[in-house]
């Protein structure tokens, strides 16, 4: 049903000429540098705090513009959000005009060549509430008194985040400790977005099941099923243990259907190009696919212990993106994979394949450089025995000093000799 | 409209991210990017350096991966350990790598000495494979640099630090966490003060040059000092470094000695007796920087008083008063002439930003190693040809001498002009030599030194012939 859904947008839905940005395409990558801070940098400050100020009123005397949009207003959330995030940035500009509390530097031997920004962002009292609410924890879920974000507060907070850092990794570390902190917005949700639904016949050849309706259940397994549309996400769920991690499924199920809800109600309001909407769920899929590939590639490369356990560090960054490309080099050098660690049968020999692979890489361009070198006469040969041998030694010498793993070394060594 | 609607779809996007950690996840990393963005990163590589942050495991593989690319000109080594065990990794290049060629000088930078200043970190590492990529592609300067030069690159002096900044989330990546060591330790307020040493010398008289005498003594049994600045000293004590850059972020500018006022005011220009030089070898960093050579540049924050900052430079002390910094130890403790660089306005910009910082100081970094190669170099001998280590050598007019090495061989960094040197040595004469000097490439002068002995025997000699020659004329 999902499917005749998307289907129907697909047959309906004029085709605009509005460029689609900002969307993630498994096979492309994102033209416009979307992480550019100097987001004022855009408009002049004057204009900037003009609009801010005529939002401000707005969200006070919120306006009935568009029909049909009685109690729950997007668009006017949007607006809000908008004049939010302009707000907090006029802030910091005027923040840096304040002075600094430490004007005798002698004194201050910890601030060294910077005045005390932060300090000031933090007794800051003229900020607006909203911001104020999520001040002190700019990650956190619950507002200053302690009380949890209602769904609406943590999906402007998240846009906020956005429109300001224009930082994805911010907004996803939000996100994801709002999942693995558990806390069940299910009901937030719910209600959040139970507010407005009320144009039936829009939402008739928009949402998926009745809008109200589905809302009001609870999100489980058994309501799925029109998420078979979106195969990969279909296998991500059915790949999840339903007893050991019963919540994350449900809330698996929660964002995907909040996902397609949000984009409804974007086109719905005008915010989104139907084009836009359409392509965006046509992606989503695949999205999913590569993200959740990627996620796996990653996990299993926090699966290694490290040099020493940290205790603040569980993953580390992503994994050099050299690897994906040395994948083919693996394959053509045939590198046998340390098979004698059976513990982690898939993780183990993951993770050392995607360093093996650079130092692949590396080793490669060596020997190139070194035969192009060594063009005369037939030293070719002489050359590599010889590196070989100097390989080895001091790849010993570097384990003696803490230089490279034991597991390293020997992949290095046996590189040189399969060459 | 649209544009709305696009950040809201981020907003989407993102939740999509964290639909596909949620696979096999524990709780996610705060510092990392989302896996999405994988496919822009990969765009911002280039030729192997792939412009993100490097955590401790990341740089060691970076520096490794680099080594077996470029075996015949590359070695790594560590200097010591943190205070938490990391290793402080270097990595040295050069054509005979692990070997002190006499007569050829070695230069050092150092980077991310206060954790939460990231960029000088990430540029050192992407610095390395530079290197090494355009070695192997003969790029004539760097094949040049690297046959005539040992670099060493040390990434990250305080990786505990920013195993510390880089977990923090969002905003508060910045300003303070990390900044020190593992011991709350601000490193570069941690080297021992000489600046207060020479500023007495310079009234009462005393030797300007070489400070800590017993050094190593000293070193080992002061209990204030982190591992990391103990290493440090050691690395500097150990090999006989010419030049070097320490550096930073939260400013935009090339910093040069000294650091502490003289008379313990809060800003005051104090310049130190290679005043010239110095000046030169910050602009020549800065002028290859063009937002930190840019004399219209808004300073870092509204307020900021930037007001001692020229052509991209400053004066240490003309900007703010600093004590016990690893700059001027450098200058007062060993022949090593290093000046500090505030690569960022922010100390920990998003890794989007790597990139162009890259862009933006690549120039600067090989402009400053090339810097190495100027004023005046050679060899301090005996008449024997035999190398005369630690003998002074002197410039008239300037009031700081260094030293040869173990090979006998010096470098003494002057500005253009005329001048008078001096070699000398305990039980030997001291020979002076003038000098033209050019801008570069350095001006190769070498001493041969008589030794006290020897002229004693010569006289003799001398002494001996006459006594003949008269007794023969004289006939007694």
């Amino acid at each position: 049903m999902g499917f005749l859904w998307t289907g129907t947008w697909i047959l309906v839905l004029v085709l605009q000429s509005s460029p689609i940005q900002a969307f993630p395409k498994p096979g492309g990558g994102q033209d416009k540098p979307l992480h550019n801070r100097e987001l004022s940098a855009e408009r002049p400050l004057n204009e900037q705090i003009a609009e801010a100020e005529a939002d401000k009123i707005k969200k006070t005397y919120p306006p009935e513009n568009k029909p049909g949009e009685s109690n729950y207003s997007f668009v006017d959330n949007l607006n809000l959000l908008k004049a939010i995030t302009e707000k907090e940035k006029i802030e910091k500009e005027r923040q840096s005009i304040r002075s600094s509390p430490y004007d005798n530097k002698l004194n201050v031997e910890d601030v060294d060549s910077t005045k005390n920004r932060r300090l000031i962002d933090d007794y800051d009292s003229t900020k607006s509430g909203l911001n104020h609410k999520f001040q002190d924890d700019p990650d956190g879920l619950h507002q200053l008194d302690g009380t949890p974000l209602t769904a609406e507060d943590i999906v402007q907070k998240i846009a906020t985040r956005i429109y300001e850092e224009n930082d994805r990794g911010v907004f996803d570390k939000i996100v994801s400790k709002l999942l693995n902190l558990g806390l069940t917005p299910m009901a937030a949700i719910q209600d959040g977005f139970t507010n407005g639904q009320n144009d039936e016949t829009v939402s008739n050849t928009l949402t998926l099941t009745n809008g109200l309706e589905r809302r009001t259940k609870i999100y489980n397994e058994d309501n799925f099923e029109e998420l078979q549309y979106f195969p990969n996400f279909y296998a991500l769920l059915k790949s999840i243990d339903s007893e050991k991690e019963a919540k994350e499924k449900e809330t698996l199920i929660t964002i995907m259907k909040t996902l397609i809800d949000f984009v409804k109600m974007m086109v719905k309001y005008g915010t989104i190009s139907p084009e836009e909407g359409v392509s965006y769920l046509e992606n989503l899929d695949e999205t999913i696919a590569l993200q959740t590939k990627n996620k796996l590639e990653k996990n299993v490369t926090d699966n290694k212990s490290k040099l020493f356990p940290a205790p603040s560090e569980k993953s580390h960054e992503e994994t050099d993106s050299t690897k994906e490309e040395a994948a083919k080099m693996e394959k053509e050098y045939g590198t046998s994979k340390d098979s004698t660690k059976d513990d982690n049968p898939r993780g183990k020999t993951e993770e050392p394949k995607g360093k093996t692979e650079a130092y692949l890489e590396a080793i490669r361009k060596n020997i190139e450089w070194l035969k192009k070198h060594n063009k005369k006469g037939n030293k070719e040969d002489y050359d590599l025995s010889k590196m070989r041998d100097f390989i080895n030694q001091q790849a010993d010498a570097y384990v003696e000093k803490g230089i490279l793993d034991k597991e390293e070394a020997d992949a290095i060594k046996r590189i040189y000799s399969s060459l | 409209m649209a544009a709305r609607g696009g950040r809201a779809l981020l907003a989407l996007c993102g939740a999509l991210a964290a639909c596909g950690w949620l696979l096999g996840a524990g709780a996610q990393e705060p510092g990392a990017p989302a896996a999405g963005m994988r496919r822009r990163r990969r765009l911002q590589q280039e030729d192997g350096i792939s412009f993100e942050y490097h955590r401790y495991p990341e740089l060691r593989e970076a520096l490794v991966s680099v080594w077996l690319q470029c075996t015949a000109i590359s070695r790594i080594y560590t200097v010591g350990r943190s205070f938490e065990g990391r290793e402080l990794l270097v990595i040295e290049l050069s054509d005979n790598p692990g070997v002190h060629e006499p007569g050829e000088p070695e230069f050092k930078y150092i980077g991310n000495m206060h954790g939460n200043e990231a960029v000088g970190r990430e540029l050192l590492i992407f610095l390395a494979q530079y290197l090494c990529n355009e070695y192997q592609k003969g790029n004539e300067t760097i094949v040049n640099l690297i046959h005539n030069t040992r670099i060493h690159i040390m990434p990250s002096l305080n990786p505990d630090g920013f195993e510390k900044a880089a977990s923090q989330p969002g905003e508060l990546k910045d300003w303070f966490v990390g900044r020190s060591n593992a011991q709350g330790i601000d490193l570069n307020r941690n080297f021992p003060d000489l600046d207060r040493i020479v500023y007495v010398n310079e009234k009462e008289g005393g030797p300007n040059n070489h400070l800590l005498k017993n050094l190593k003594k000293i070193v080992d049994q002061n209990t204030k000092l982190a591992p990391e600045t103990k290493a440090v000293i050691h690395w500097i004590m150990d090999i006989p470094f010419v030049l070097s850059a320490n550096l930073h972020g939260g400013d935009l500018v090339a910093n040069y000695p000294y650091d502490e006022t003289r008379s313990g005011s809060a800003h005051e220009y104090s310049s130190c007796p290679d005043d010239a030089i110095f000046q030169s070898l910050a602009r020549a960093y800065s002028s290859f920087n063009p937002p930190m050579s840019d004399p219209n540049r808004p300073p870092c924050r509204k307020n900021d008083d930037d007001s001692s900052f020229i052509d991209g430079t400053t004066n240490g002390a003309a900007w703010y008063s600093v004590p016990g910094g690893m700059q001027d130890f450098n200058y007062l403790s060993s022949n090593c002439f290093e000046i500090t660089v505030e690569l960022s306005c922010e100390k920990f910009p998003p890794e989007e930003t790597l990139k162009s910082y890259w862009e933006d100081n690549k120039n600067s970094l090989i402009s400053y190693l090339e810097q190495i190669h100027r004023g005046v170099k050679g060899f301090v001998r005996d008449l024997q040809g035999n190398p005369i280590a630690n003998a002074t050598i002197s410039v008239e007019g300037i009031d700081h001498d260094v030293t040869s090495a173990k090979d006998g061989d010096y470098w003494r960094l002057l500005v253009p002009g005329n001048y008078k040197l001096t070699a000398s040595a305990p039980g030997y004469l001291a020979i002076t030599k003038k000098v033209a000097v050019p801008y570069s490439p350095a001006v190769g002068v070498d001493f041969e030194l008589e030794s006290f002995s020897e002229r004693k025997e010569e006289e003799k000699e001398e002494l001996m012939e006459w006594w003949k020659m008269m007794s023969e004329t004289l006939n007694f």
